[in-house]
């Protein structure tokens, strides 16, 4: 990929996924808020392509927009939407809301280096591209084999967190 | 190739944004949605970072952000099934039976 479409394409996943973030902060709908989500969600997969992580940009649009956003949309399909869509969309505390993303915005914008130097000597032998996804499930499934484990543990726990909250209560147990 | 730092701004900017609607936004489902905006902001640094830094570990850190988001939107949205069961409604200024 030549420089100007790299830029080209970054300019244009950069100002659309923060466009859909706006919208779906700011939509009374919360289906249509929803549903700008897996735009981000999709333009953010772009950005993961950008940078070299495949194997990322194919978890983003499968777990997040596919898996997780759906789940999202169930249960707003679940409860009563037409009286939430009735209400005020922000809380009485909007502007000050408002003030402290903006200022965490500004802060981060300010304390990043926007001419980050690589380091001279790379990690990753044979200098394999990161995004491979050889290079990921090696180093998966090798180095980081026990948090791979914990985190299979950490979903066994949700399901079962999941199941135990939202159980009706029965008189027999 | 872009600058890593432009990647690190498109992050705080998304940042910002999932904050303004987490803090701000009545409903307890949007607040959830807006959490989940605020993880793929920092998944954007991890892999921009892993990508400068020529390292697979920034993306291995973001599957991980994936999975543990997966887990939060299954207790977070079992937690609001059972509160609906309660009394009608997502709002959370409804939520003040913990107010002293």
């Amino acid at each position: 990929m030549t420089v100007l479409a790299a830029q080209t394409a970054f300019y244009y996943l950069a100002a659309a996924s923060v466009t859909s973030a706006i919208l779906a902060v700011t939509r009374r709908n919360p289906v249509h808020s929803t549903l700008w989500v897996l735009a981000l969600f999709l333009h953010v997969a772009g950005i993961f392509l950008l940078v070299g992580a495949e194997f990322l940009a194919a978890v983003q649009v499968i777990v997040y927009a596919g898996a997780i956003l759906v789940f999202y949309l169930f249960f707003l399909m679940l409860l009563d939407l037409p009286s939430e869509a009735a209400g005020p969309r922000f809380g009485a505390h909007w502007p000050l809301c408002t003030a402290a993303g903006l200022a965490f915005a500004a802060l981060i914008w300010y304390a990043r280096e926007p001419e980050l130097v690589p380091p001279a000597q790379h990690t990753v032998a044979g200098g394999s591209s990161p995004g491979n996804l050889s290079t990921v499930g090696m180093a998966l499934f090798t180095q980081f084999a026990l948090p791979f484990e914990i985190a299979s543990l950490v979903l066994l726990a949700a399901i079962v967190g999941a199941v135990v909250v939202a159980k009706r209560k029965t008189e027999s147990l | 190739m872009m600058p890593v730092g432009a990647y690190l701004g498109l992050s705080a900017v998304l940042f910002g944004i999932g904050l303004i609607g987490f803090l701000g936004r009545r409903n307890i489902i949007l607040m959830l949605v807006s959490v989940e905006i605020m993880l793929n902001a920092v998944n954007v640094s991890l892999a921009a970072f892993s990508q400068h830094m020529q390292d697979p570990r920034g993306q291995i850190l973001a599957l991980f952000v994936i999975a543990v988001a997966a887990a939060e939107v299954a207790v977070g949205l079992g937690l609001v099934i059972a509160l609906s069961r309660n009394r009608p409604g997502v709002s959370v200024e409804d939520l003040t039976q913990l107010k002293w």
